[in-house]
């Protein structure tokens, strides 16, 4: 029963961390950037490539790793997001879309459908921890998620790069009045975002194993995340990200398998039509 | 050769496509061979599922990627039931309610949250295929597919691949028709407007969710249908045939060939089969490929095929002539119809941002036959009191009365259906309709009619919209803004973009006109057209309240002022008594004016 709540807070903290990154592209430029689980699987990739081939150390690798999603996320802010301003509101949809599939498509190419395992993480005995099983990555996953949505919500609130992007969230003009560059603000936010999740590939990919179709799952889930904790709130993102974890694993243990993304569908449909805007979000103030 | 206005607008153009549609059908009796009908039927049943998204998201504006899903359960329905003996229109018909009922049970939540949240849903619902067609092995045949599905017939009758093929395309133009019908008709333009400005749609009494819902349960009857043919067609269901790329595929189709389109969808079905669905060395590089599509249609491809041709057609083939009735009306310009004007009481009205007072208890009345201006500086609460009477913000306290009716507390939509039409600080002109369809939009629910009577084009629809237009001449005419009637509104200067709000406000025959800044941004002949325009409603009997911060205009326009400052009424009366209010040329004007006022008061 432990084990399956440690299994669970586990697999909840990638989608915790996958929903924060959501928010932060989101704050501060208001695309939801749909390609945005993908620098995950980006991630996985140097991490396996890293590992297996070059033999690097597991710092070096995450440093590295960090550094690809960054100039990734730059290059999709620049290339599919930048253009598109103040032309009509559905369009960044469909380049997020382009980018998602664009680079999982290359992952294909580049690597094949069969999942690879990579070198890190790979011997481990599993600790005994509050009376459940778990690995060590697996703690480390779970910690580093409250961290990083503590962290980057303090960031958020109390330092003024935080301040200027929940500006520009409300009123891009009257920030840019403010002297704050809201184009700065979206490639940081797309850096920021880029770098963090694709950091995460090496844990990832140590549970999941690197395939190029891993950001596609994580995607929705992660979606589910927000949705429950309200988007732009990155306590809900963390708290969301755990509350799906959770009911994967438990409908996967006591239902089976094939029911544990299907539970976590039904839960998103209960989310939009009980609570739309989720636990700790905001409704909208003035429309007109 | 130029066309006239009258001729394109009259003209039954729809005969063109119809023409071809049928040509296509008669391929088989002209002599195509069996690999060009199965190529024909590939480009029908695209051409179907991409033809569906276009109406969620090029007319609707919601990006729904589930359309493969809806395929699939339109082809796994159909495939059961024809194993079981059923007939051709029967697992036709049963597949396109299976499309419904997936639409329904997604689109109910997947369309309460912003514009990604269907998307996300949709993309979900594509990724759990899989999972579903295990867990339902014994009616899906699980991972090994569904297999042994007979050939189709109809009544009774086998159909060969001649036949078949025809009833494929027949579907087709059947589903092309009908949807076409709808985007004309009054939905349509409705559908647009909410696409482009969801508060003013709401402003014109538009159910945003309903509109929604039904634009995308409409979008998926198609794909059931296409489903269920293609249970037919390959004899064989298996869930690798709607994965993500399927969904992708259909996205960049709809893109090509123009979302905001009908005939785009068969544009853009026809270009991806014919070219990068087939070529066996794009197999492996489908995903990048499409990839790319996308973020390069998205960026600068917005119209597609049909959007091209569209501009085309009116830049080169079209007359920038006046129609006829348009014509008529400036030759004997109709007059003005009598406005059944309410009044409206509002009773002490308090509304509270978070810890911040707007208003504080506010009391107003406006009578019919009268202008009330409401002035004040930025941010005493003007716009907000005009936000709470016209629904869009709720008041914490206090009570609206519009004629004996308690408005208080009802959503916009609501408030316009009871009779309160607005204009905007920032005119809200959809993009893509013409000036008489901006008008005509006001209209939608004071005289409803029915989806299907606008698929169909009954007399009902066809009446109605009569009506639209003739109403739409009338009120530009009265504006003297008739001469624009067939031009795209979005392209109008900013004052003829304000009387074009305020005809708009007028066409759904409203109890109270709430006119929000109309003058800010004219230059002085505007300003005085619109003075002009104010004083013939009024007489006409209308309710006129006005936030306005030209001082002059609105001294000179108004039968009563009321000041707020600070979220409270300070003042209130005749132009001539709030002038000389002292509260009010202080707070209005700012102390130094009081002082010079007092100062010319002495010297006299």
């Amino acid at each position: 029963m432990i084990t399956t709540i440690w299994a669970g807070l586990s697999v909840g903290a990638i989608y915790a961390i996958v929903a924060v990154g959501y928010n932060i592209v989101y704050i501060a430029s208001r695309v939801f950037n749909f390609a945005q689980a993908q620098f995950v699987m980006i991630g996985a990739f140097v991490a396996l490539q890293a590992g297996s081939v070059l033999n690097l150390p597991l710092w070096v690798t995450i440093l590295l790793c960090a550094l690809v999603g960054a100039v990734i996320g730059a290059l999709e802010e620049f290339l599919a997001i930048r253009w598109l301003r103040g032309r009509g509101a559905h369009n960044e949809l469909v380049t997020t879309l382009g980018v998602a599939t664009l680079l999982s498509g290359l992952a294909l190419v580049l690597f094949g459908s069969e999942p690879n395992r990579i070198s890190y993480f790979s011997d481990q005995a599993p600790l005994d921890l509050l009376g459940g099983r778990v690995l060590f990555v697996e703690v480390l996953t779970i910690l580093g998620a409250i961290v990083i949505a503590v962290a980057v919500g303090v960031i958020t609130k109390r330092t003024m790069i935080g301040l200027a992007s929940l500006a520009t969230s409300e009123d891009r003009e009257a920030g840019a009045l403010r002297g704050i560059n809201a184009g700065w603000l979206a490639i940081g936010a797309f850096v920021l975002a880029g770098a963090l999740l694709a950091a995460l590939g090496p844990l990832v990919g140590a549970k999941t194993f690197a395939v190029f179709n891993l950001g596609d799952l994580l995607a929705v889930k992660a979606f589910v995340a927000l949705a429950i904790g309200g988007f732009g709130s990155y306590k809900g993102a963390a708290i969301g990200g755990f509350v799906v974890g959770l009911v994967e694993v438990f409908s996967a243990r006591f239902l089976g398998s094939e029911w544990q993304n299907i539970t976590v569908f039904v839960l998103l449909l209960l989310v939009l039509l009980i609570i739309p805007n989720g636990v700790f979000g905001r409704a909208t103030g003035r429309t007109v | 050769m130029k066309l006239s206005m009258r001729t394109y607008k009259r003209f039954p153009f729809w005969i063109i496509p119809l023409a071809i549609g049928l040509v296509v059908m008669a391929l088989p009796f002209m002599g195509a061979n069996r690999g060009t009908l199965r190529l024909v039927i590939s480009i029908a049943l695209l051409a179907l599922l991409v033809v569906g998204l276009n109406i969620a998201f090029g007319y609707a504006g919601e990006l729904a990627l589930g359309q493969s899903a809806i395929y699939a359960a339109g082809a796994y329905f159909a495939g059961y039931f024809a194993i079981k003996g059923l007939d051709l229109p029967l697992t036709l018909v049963i597949a396109v309610i299976a499309a419904a009922a997936v639409g329904l049970l997604t689109g109910g939540p997947g369309l309460r949250l912003g514009s990604w949240s269907l998307g996300m849903v949709t993309f979900f619902l594509v990724l759990l295929l899989p999972d579903i067609v295990t867990l339902f092995g014994d009616y899906t045949g699980g991972t090994a597919g569904l297999s042994g599905i007979p050939l189709p017939s109809l009544f009774g009758q086998k159909l060969n691949n001649t036949t078949f093929y025809v009833f494929v395309i027949a579907i087709t133009i059947l589903f092309f028709a009908l949807l076409r019908n709808y985007v004309v008709s009054r939905h349509g333009t409705a559908l647009k407007v909410m696409r482009e400005s969801p508060v003013l749609a709401r402003s014109l009494g538009y159910s945003i969710p309903r509109l929604k819902l039904t634009a995308y349960v409409i979008s998926a009857l198609p794909a059931g249908a296409a489903g269920s043919l293609f249970a037919y067609q390959d004899g064989y269901v298996s869930d690798v045939s709607f994965g993500f790329s399927m969904a992708v595929a259909i996205l960049a189709a709809s893109i090509i060939g123009g979302s905001a389109s009908i005939y785009g969808a068969a544009f853009g079905a026809a270009i991806l089969v014919i070219g990068p669905l087939r070529a066996s060395a794009l197999q492996d590089w489908s995903l990048p490929f499409f990839g790319l599509l996308l973020i390069v249609g998205g960026l600068f491809f917005a119209g597609g095929v049909a959007g091209l041709l569209t501009r085309l057609i009116h830049s080169r083939f079209l007359k920038d002539d006046l129609m006829p009735d348009v014509l008529a009306a400036l030759e004997s310009p109709p007059p003005l119809p009598a406005i059944d004007g309410k009044t409206l009481k509002g009773v002490g009205i308090v509304k509270r941002f978070g810890g911040n007072v707007a208003l504080a208890g506010v009391d107003l009345e406006a009578r019919p036959g009268r202008v009330t201006a409401l002035i004040g500086p930025n941010g005493s609460g003007k716009t907000t009191l005009l936000n709470v009477i016209s629904g869009f913000l709720k008041p914490e306290e206090g009570t609206v009365m519009l004629g004996d009716r308690d408005i208080t507390g009802l959503k916009a939509h609501q408030a316009s259906r009871s009779g309160i039409s607005r204009t905007f600080q920032t005119p809200q002109i959809p993009q893509g309709l013409t000036v008489a369809e901006v008008v005509e939009s006001a209209r939608f629910r004071t005289e409803p009619t029915s989806v299907i009577s606008g698929m169909l084009t009954l007399p009902g629809t066809r009446r109605a919209m009569r009506r639209d237009r003739e109403a739409a001449i009338q009120l530009l005419s009265v504006m003297g803004i008739v001469e624009y009637a067939d031009r795209q509104a979005d392209e109008l200067p900013l004052g003829t973009r304000r009387v074009l709000e305020v005809a708009r406000a007028l066409a759904s025959e409203p109890a109270l006109l709430l006119l929000d800044e109309p003058a800010s941004g004219l230059d002085e002949q505007e300003v005085e057209a619109l003075a002009v325009v104010i004083r013939r409603l009024r007489d006409a009997g209308a309710t006129i309240v006005i936030v306005e911060h030209n001082f002059e205009l609105v001294m000179r326009i108004s039968d009563r002022i009321d000041v707020l400052h600070l979220g409270g009424m300070i003042a209130g009366g005749t132009p001539a008594e709030v002038r000389n209010d002292p509260a009010v040329i202080e707070s209005y004007l700012g102390k130094a004016a009081r002082e010079r006022a007092e100062a010319a008061e002495e010297k006299k």
